[in-house]
């Protein structure tokens, strides 16, 4: 009765892995196929969402800042809220990277032979060994960038996970089989506390998702059902804000009290003082 | 049947583990006593050996190479029991990169969150957790120096290893199940073609050591008993080279033929 939570540099393994392993144990899949049903949530593109998750904001691709925070907490708060359920394999979704001090996690990073790797896909496009192996390292850059933009983490770093296995010597069924033993340790079995952490993620995400509809740099925090809300904000707009983000932020389900912190946009001020 | 290198920090609990999977498996377990080895054969101080294999070099050392020359003798005495046990785990730095060259090694690391090493040198050396933790740092420092300075690569990088256990909601006892499972896995079991390898790294491993302090960058690779030695342009104009290696080789069993390969590409293997 834990959840999984699978991250790979290469997403096919991660896909065979993270399938493989819900296979064994019956547990339920939560891959890239959920962002379909995020999109007609919350009435955007499919394709906007699995862009938010692969690449940086960019004004000239279309994804400014605000869009793509705005989607990447729709994904969030997606994934924790079917995480809460229990019993989940979860891949290629980013939950590494946010679904962080939950007990009953079990992280797993799965790391392929770049060798391998750099070969399978001169072959499959028709292009020189050398050419692909730049293709990957540009690929692995741009990997490290968005983790460092979006959640400020770097998702190599092995004390992120549990457990690392490298896909170079074990077969995928078999780390699949290591994954599915693993999680059977007591240690990751949920307990009230986990339970309630996972719950407290959850909320914040929702609230930050409503949030991030209509405005930007919003940090959120519960426990409990309590929120607090940082944003930043001009000296003259603090009140009127601060309003707006407890109307929105107490809308939400499971909220009972917000307490909002401005912290005073300096440069903005700055900016509109030299106007 | 299989080798299983373990690498871990300090107070990474990886000794622990190291101990319990030799233990679970049957296997002889290697540690220091490989330095004892070194010693003993290559007539080395082991607080030398005990130092190349703890202290980044510096600068003198990158000067004599005198660093390089102790870790290949480290290197020849591990490769010797690997090839001569068959089985066996090893703890201790750098176990991975020793053995680089072998086909069956299952690759270890175990990690540890800060706050439990901290608390475990506080304990150890009555001391408080600031110093604890500079001490620790430092020593983390140290080894990736050490590994970066002589292998070019950084310990903590999670792609030289095949597993990497982090000892923390995992036990001790679990991170134990999981390698000895894992080392049952068929990729780990010596074929004929795995001995043979073992055996030829082995040898390898003992021409090098015999001439690394005379030829620092000097190069091995053997083949079923056909050593091939792969000197600098610069060193092999010295005519002794073909002298010592005759004697080296003589003295050695199970070589067929020796040939020196000047100014060619040494493949991946040679060590």
């Amino acid at each position: 009765m834990s959840i999984i939570i699978i991250s790979a540099d290469d997403r096919a393994a991660e896909g065979q892995i993270g399938g493989r392993t819900a296979e064994i144990l019956g547990y339920g899949r939560l891959g890239p196929e959920l962002l379909q049903e995020i999109a007609a949530k919350y009435g955007v593109e499919e394709g906007k969402l699995a862009e938010a998750l692969e690449r940086e904001p960019s004004l000239l691709r279309g994804m400014p800042p605000k869009k793509w925070y705005y989607y990447l907490s729709c994904i969030e708060a997606e994934v924790l809220e079917r995480l809460a359920a229990d019993k989940m394999v979860c891949w290629s979704l980013a939950a590494h990277l946010y679904v962080l001090g939950i007990s009953h996690a079990l992280r797993v990073r799965i790391i392929s032979d770049i060798e391998q790797r750099a070969a399978a896909l001169a072959e499959e496009n028709g292009i020189s060994l050398q050419r692909a192996q730049k293709i990957l390292a540009k690929q692995q850059r741009q990997r490290v960038q968005w983790c460092q933009t979006a959640y400020g983490q770097d998702e190599t770093d092995p004390a992120l996970y549990d457990l690392v296995i490298n896909l170079g010597q074990i077969d995928p069924d078999e780390a699949a089989a290591t994954i599915a033993k693993a999680v059977g340790y007591r240690k990751f079995e949920p307990m009230t506390y986990s339970r309630k952490c996972l719950a407290n993620l959850l909320l914040a995400a929702k609230v930050k998702t409503r949030l991030l509809e209509t405005m930007s740099d919003i940090h959120v925090q519960s426990r409990d059902g309590r929120v607090v809300v940082t944003t930043k904000a001009l000296k003259r707009d603090k009140q009127k804000k601060t309003l707006a983000i407890k109307e929105l932020a107490g809308s939400v389900e499971g909220v009972d009290f917000v307490e909002v912190h401005i912290n005073n946009d300096i440069f903005s001020e700055a900016a509109q003082s030299l106007r | 049947m299989a080798i299983i290198t373990i690498s871990r920090g300090s107070y990474y609990m990886g000794k622990a583990v190291a101990e319990k999977v030799a233990e679970k498996l049957g296997y002889p377990l290697v540690s220091r006593d490989v330095l004892l080895e070194a010693s003993e054969r290559f007539r080395v101080p082991e607080i030398k050996l005990v130092r190349a294999i703890h202290d980044a070099p510096g600068i003198l050392d990158r000067l004599s190479h005198s660093k390089q020359s102790y870790i290949a003798y480290i290197r020849a005495a591990l490769a010797e029991r690997a090839a001569a046990e068959g089985k066996l785990v090893y703890h201790g730095l750098a176990g991975h990169l020793l053995l680089t060259g072998l086909e069956q090694v299952l690759k270890v690391r175990v990690t540890a969150d800060m706050q439990r090493r901290v608390a475990q040198e506080m304990e150890r050396s009555n001391i408080g957790a600031q110093k604890a933790r500079e001490i620790l740092l430092k020593d983390d420092l140290q080894r990736r120096r050490w590994t970066k300075a002589l292998y070019g690569v950084d310990p903590s990088d999670s792609s030289l290893y095949d597993l990497v256990v982090r000892i923390d909601k995992i036990t001790v006892d679990q991170a134990v199940d999981f390698i000895c499972e894992v080392a049952g896995n068929a990729c780990f079991q010596a074929t004929e073609k795995c001995r043979q390898k073992a055996r030829d790294f082995a040898l390898a491993c003992r021409v090098k050591a015999a001439l690394v302090e005379e030829w620092p960058n000097i190069r091995v690779a053997c083949h079923y008993g056909n050593v091939i030695v792969y000197p600098k342009e610069r060193e092999a104009k010295a005519g002794k080279l073909r002298k010592r290696l005759d004697q080296v080789c003589s003295a050695l069993e199970g070589i067929h033929n020796v040939e020196i390969h000047r100014a060619s590409q040494p493949p991946e293997d040679a060590v």
